[in-house]
């Protein structure tokens, strides 16, 4: 049974459906549900994701069915169906998706029904069920997905032998999302491969309607996506592997490993690819030899973060940085089998360090963790603190931080201190710039 | 009006018969409102659209005060999604807190996360632990209680748990009803967040009692109490807004409270010591300040809205009068409008003849449209987020206002985008959100309102001449925009009247 959350890190299931639309070109959302849905959730994804923005149909834009109390009282089948006949007459799009919320839910309006009724136009209308109190963010990535697996993306036997799509990276939650795509596909294509990433730079609804000739999912990530690579398994029979969130050289060797050896992709290419990789890499790391040991620029680090870039992020520090994860919280919601599978990422760190790891939704827990791992000073005159420590963590860290007096990088959901356009954190250029920030701030002052 | 007794506010479409879908000139509306459309009878009242684009609700609206009140946990009750949208205010809710009181917190809020097995079982286990946590976690003078649509609707009797909770905390807790879907008018809000004020944070502050009340004491009391006067903030309004009012009022010898934006509780007490109940802006603040009239016998005065000239000019004389200060007023007006008058020409001279399209809430686009006037330019269309009775007074300001064109629309960026492709003006001054559409008309935008911009009194003036002219200057972010990206709307859309699917619900 879930708990109230101190601050949550995610908004719900119609929220993520929101933000995964938002990231598909021509996708235009119909939101069947109470007035306010569509607009919250848009003041939480846009300032949260860097400033995301509404795009071409997000934002206030965003049609909504805006139900009110005498809709409770009837249903609310009728505004629906208008709402869904006008949104076609004005809003240009190639795909329409209807998404609901709680209250349409509770009262029991039949979606599927009401949907129905416009099979035959001349653009898909798609109906997915995203009350919200059916999950967070992340379901509603899934529950977006599932539905396009089943409903959009062509059935098709013959599969492409070198075309591979990727999950597991939820826009919006990532903030990064869209360099990140990128930054995946590019290592992808060093193997060979063609690949979908459904919400990349020039990728279109063409791209996610043919993504069914695949033949294999990629799922970057234990935790998300998950959902989806089965439905895809079991609709389109494409078998699916995850291999967690890589940042870095030695996750991008790791990753580009496993994806040779799951599609009898010779080692060798592999091997050259990582090669180049690894060259370009510690061309631009080698510069931080000198002021990384001029300045001792190794820190503590506490990492506050979601399931793919805390384990990537610690792992990152500890064995490429050569910095010290001495705490790290993961945020999402989560089952026991879900905590345990993100546990093992922590163990085997090559610097030989162990990390205290916590699964807590609540904000204001981080501190006390804190306090566990690392009494305070009481007094002593020689007293071993945990300083200097940078925060990896989101916005919400901001007063931890500042009462610690440590620095602070934000990089998982919310960021609003931040403008995010193309950056990536992922793969080895995504490392670069997550070093450039990181040690940044550390060389601000000077 | 037996509303306080209420579990909560009534919806505004029903108390003051307010309208979000219209579309004419100022002229017709005039006449509409002289003719008794926000009566019961009313036309406007009951118009919808056959489509929407979605809008505020009154939830997310009292976050936008509920998240300023200082010392406070705001614990959001409906599954998670639910006042998420307080992640936008996560940093400069506390630097705006801190600009009153250096030591504030920033937001706290939990959410009760209602899953699919709370909306079967209900969700009162989960408020009350979240009631408990954050009474013992942060130690708050209050914990308000934000419902949702969901709590509402499974029927979780929230008073009567808050009440028996009460009893254990140390908080006191503040029930706010402000379910989105009992309301289409956004503002209904504002009344949904007073219902809650005045139940919980509104009673008489306990003052030392003298055994026996010296006459100086007691005179010097009343007569502070004669000076001082509470002034309605609203979220939207800036520090500096309330630094100018402040100094306006103290010129004819008033001393000024705010609340209730960024108040603590006890400003809230001491508000009560005070001779008049002074309202910026009729949208916030009637259903509050009717009520503390009859409670306390304290007098309002909802008129203008003091920005522009003339609008700050009649505010200030209105006030003026309860005290018989009018001759203070009339000095301190002429002196602030002769240096103010001056200081404007320069923009004149670049500004004169440019058209302009204002959007957002109803008193605040009439009042902007004063100062447009003033720097010699043309408002050639109004859009309000609502219409109703309040916006009366604040038309006398405006100059040959009546072939205006206005509609009444929440956000609805459809609309707007079809009467500015019409209008083609060449500034829009509009409320936030909304502007992924906006700005690809290729335009100027200035935003009508600003948390950390001066837009009121006299110097408010003065700034939004100022940055007019300097957004006029150089647009070319929007026009690169415009070149380079395309509207969402199809192109049948434009060649339909911008008000083509406004339907009559009645």
């Amino acid at each position: 049974m879930s708990k109230f959350i101190d601050r949550p890190r995610y908004a719900c299931a119609l929220g993520g459906a929101l933000s995964t639309l938002r990231a598909i070109p021509c996708a235009i959302p119909i939101i069947h549900a109470s007035t306010g849905c569509g607009h919250n959730l848009h003041n939480a994804i846009n300032p949260g994701a860097g400033y995301l923005g509404g795009g071409y149909c997000g934002g206030l834009a965003l049609p909504s069915s805006n139900v009110s109390e005498r809709d409770v009282v009837f249903g609310g089948e009728n505004r629906l169906r208008e709402q869904i006949a006008s949104t076609m007459e004005i809003m240009d799009g190639e795909l329409y998706i209807v998404l609901t919320g709680c209250m349409v839910e509770m009262i029991g309006d039949d979606l599927d029904a009401v949907v129905s009724e416009f099979a035959d136009c001349d653009k898909p209308v798609i109906a997915v069920h995203t009350p919200s109190f059916r999950g967070n963010s992340f379901t509603g990535y899934e529950l977006v997905l599932c539905s396009l697996i089943q409903k959009y993306i062509t059935r098709q036997t013959n599969k492409d032998p070198s075309l591979v799509n990727v999950l597991g990276i939820v826009p919006a939650q990532d903030v990064f999302w869209k360099g990140n795509l990128r930054e995946i596909k590019r290592l992808l294509e060093r193997l060979g491969l063609k690949v979908n990433t459904f919400f990349g730079e020039s990728e279109t609804l063409e791209d996610i309607k043919n993504s069914g000739r695949a033949s294999l999912n990629i799922v970057v990530s234990d935790v998300y996506g998950i959902d989806a690579a089965e439905k895809f398994k079991d609709i389109h029979g494409i078998p699916y592997i995850t291999t967690g969130f890589p940042i870095g050289a030695d996750a991008t060797k790791e990753f580009l490993f496993v994806i040779a050896d799951a599609l009898g992709i010779e080692e060798s290419l592999a091997e050259s690819a990582y090669e180049s990789e690894r060259q370009v890499y510690y061309d631009y790391m080698e510069r931080l030899s000198d002021i990384y040991n001029d300045l001792d620029l190794q820190r503590y680090a506490v990492v506050v973060g979601d399931s793919n870039y805390a384990p990537a992020i610690s792992r990152f520090l500890s064995d490429e940085l050569g910095w010290l994860p001495e705490l790290v919280v993961i945020t999402d919601s989560l089952e026991a089998a879900q905590q345990n599978e993100l546990a093992k990422r922590f163990e085997n760190f090559e610097s030989g360090l162990k990390p205290s790891v916590r699964f807590d939704t609540d904000t204001s827990s981080v501190k006390k963790y804190i306090a566990e791992i690392w009494p305070r000073n009481r007094n002593e005159r020689y007293f071993n603190f945990m300083n200097p420590t940078v925060i990896i963590g989101s916005v919400y860290e901001r007063d931890l931080a500042a009462e610690f007096g440590f620095p602070l990088l934000t990089v998982s959901y919310p960021v609003t201190n931040r403008v995010v356009l193309n950056r990536a954190y992922a793969g080895t250029n995504g490392a670069l710039s997550f070093t450039e920030d990181l040690l940044g701030i550390l060389v601000a002052g000077r | 009006m037996d509303y306080i007794n209420a579990k909560s506010a009534p919806a505004r479409e029903d108390r003051l018969k307010a309208s979000i879908a219209f579309g004419g000139t100022c002229g017709e509306l005039k006449n509409c409102i002289k003719s008794g459309c926000f009566s019961k009878t009313g036309c406007l009242n009951l118009a919808n659209r056959r489509f929407s684009q979605t809008q505020g609700c009154q939830f997310t609206l009292s976050l936008s005060i509920l998240n300023t009140l200082r010392n406070a946990v705001v614990i959001m009750h409906s599954p998670i999604g639910c006042g998420v949208c307080s992640i936008g205010n996560v940093g400069v809710n506390k630097t705006f807190k801190q600009l009153r009181d250096p030591n504030a917190e920033g937001i706290i809020w939990l959410s009760t996360n209602l899953d699919e097995v709370d909306v079967i079982s209900g969700g009162e286990h989960k408020l009350r632990e979240a009631v408990l946590f954050a009474d013992r976690e942060f130690r708050p003078e209050t914990i308000i209680v934000a419902n949702g649509c969901v709590p509402a609707l499974i029927g979780d009797d929230i008073d009567s748990i808050l009440a028996d909770l009460e009893t254990q905390t140390a908080a006191t807790i503040v029930p706010v009803h402000c379910e989105g879907f009992k309301t289409k008018v956004m503002a209904t809000a504002y009344d949904a967040v007073y219902h809650g004020i005045l139940k919980k944070y509104i009673k008489k502050p306990e003052r030392r009692q003298y055994t026996i009340e010296p006459d100086l004491e007691k005179l010097k009391e009343q007569y502070r109490i004669s000076r001082n006067v509470n002034v309605f903030n609203v979220s939207s309004m800036s520090r500096q807004d309330e630094l100018e009012l402040q100094r306006l009022l103290n010129a004819i010898g008033l001393n000024v409270t705010f609340i209730p934006c960024y108040a603590e509780p006890e400003d809230f007490e001491y508000s009560l010591e005070s001779s008049l109940n002074i309202s910026i802006c009729g949208t916030h603040d009637d259903y509050f300040l009717k009520i503390i009239k009859e409670k306390y016998e304290i007098p309002f005065l909802i008129d203008t809205m003091p920005i522009g000239r003339k609008n700050t000019d009649r505010w200030i004389l209105k006030i003026s009068e309860y005290f018989g200060l009018e001759k203070e007023a009339r000095q301190l007006i002429d002196l602030e409008n002769r240096l103010l008058d001056e200081s404007l020409e320069p923009f004149r001279k670049a500004l004169s003849g440019k058209r302009a399209y204002i959007s957002g809430g109803e008193v605040r686009i009439i009042a902007t449209a004063e100062i447009l006037q003033d720097l010699g330019m043309k408002v050639v269309g109004l859009k309000a987020h609502h219409l109703d009775q309040f916006i009366e007074p604040v038309f006398d300001a405006l100059d040959e206002i009546d072939d205006v064109l206005i509609s009444a629309a929440t956000n609805q960026p459809f609309e707007q985008s079809n009467i500015m492709n019409r209008l083609k003006p060449d500034v829009i001054i509009t409320h936030t959100g909304g502007n992924n559409i906006t700005a690809k008309h290729g335009l100027p935008v200035l935003p009508l309102f600003g948390p950390s911009y001066n837009y009121m009194g006299y110097s408010g003036t003065y700034e939004v001449a100022r940055r007019l002219n300097r957004i006029l200057r150089n647009y070319q972010f929007n026009k690169k925009l415009s070149q380079n990206t395309r509207l969402p709307f199809k192109k049948e859309w434009y060649e339909k009247d911008p008000f083509y699917y406004i339907k009559n619900e009645s």
